[in-house]
């Protein structure tokens, strides 16, 4: 596998659209293309956090965050 | 495989998304509200979710299209990132990357473990006959502005085929892999692949140059 073919192989890797036995053929080229591979791979990951900010926020309720300062405080203490 | 040449690997100056900061807020960075979770502050973890639960909400919401169980699913989460907070690493990613992550997994596990994956399937495939650009026109009047960011990460995604917008869609958001993607639209395996990897390097490469324009 090429450095490109990993590349396109990696966007679909973070999304989780890689079959299975893509996904050992690309851990095996992710092995061999060492740290510029994992470096790659994160920056990939970066489309999650575009995915999530080409949405419109949805408000959630000032009950669910007391609930859930709640718990926390409740946990922690 | 598809593509215009072999590429090094982007530097670490060049995230995708290094421009993709909502940050219209004021007060401390995301990073020193992980390091305040990290050091189990809840207040930390109180302006993290003023902060981003809106977002994580309508991740959660396209995922499982269902308010009640977006709630609790959104408590559950902010839970696990307090939980599970001293696994965040700075050098692997951006705190909101890393809650993003952690939802869109969670929400597509929720989806599964409630057996309702066929019938969100049927869902979605109403869905999308109706309104084949839900991605990126699903606005409604309850919802908070976060500014210029989203309008340039959907530029981006608009210039994108429709085709490719949704095969891209059912595998972010429904967490289907390619052979699923292909029966589910009655498309050629091979086109689905196509379709997903010129989508996601136009978008990778569109949301580069997001960066200079923000």
């Amino acid at each position: 596998m090429s450095f490109e073919e990993f590349q396109n192989q990696a966007r679909l890797y973070v999304i989780g659209a890689l079959e299975r036995d893509e996904t050992e053929e690309f851990e095996e080229a992710r092995k061999e293309f060492g740290e510029s591979a994992d470096r790659f791979i994160a920056q990939c990951y970066d489309l999650h956090e575009a995915f999530a900010l080409s949405l419109q926020p949805k408000k959630s309720s000032e009950a669910l965050k007391q609930r859930l300062m709640s718990m926390v405080r409740e946990r922690k203490s | 495989m598809i593509g215009s040449g072999t590429q090094e690997p982007a530097s670490e100056e060049e995230p995708v998304a290094s421009a993709l900061r909502v940050s219209p807020v004021e007060g401390p960075s995301d990073l020193e509200l992980m390091q305040g979770i990290q050091d189990e502050k809840p207040e930390a973890l109180e302006l993290l979710y003023d902060r981003y639960n809106g977002i994580v909400k309508a991740l959660i919401l396209r995922v499982i299209h269902n308010e009640a169980e977006a709630e609790d699913l959104l408590q559950e989460i902010f839970m696990e990132i307090w939980n599970q907070a001293k696994n965040f690493s700075a050098a692997k990613g951006k705190p909101l990357g890393w809650m993003v992550t952690l939802a869109r997994r969670r929400a597509i596990d929720g989806l599964r473990k409630k057996q309702a994956y066929l019938r969100a399937g049927e869902r979605l495939q109403n869905e999308t006959e109706q309104q084949p650009n839900a991605w990126v026109h699903n606005t409604t009047e309850d919802e908070i502005s976060f500014g210029d960011t989203r309008v340039l990460v959907r530029k981006v995604i608009n210039t994108l085929p429709e085709a490719q917008q949704q095969a891209i869609d059912l595998a972010f958001f429904r967490g289907l892999s390619q052979r699923e993607i292909a029966a589910k639209t009655n498309t050629p395996l091979g086109t689905v692949k196509t379709r997903l990897e010129l989508g996601l390097k136009k978008l990778y490469d569109g949301l580069k140059e997001v960066r200079d324009e923000l």
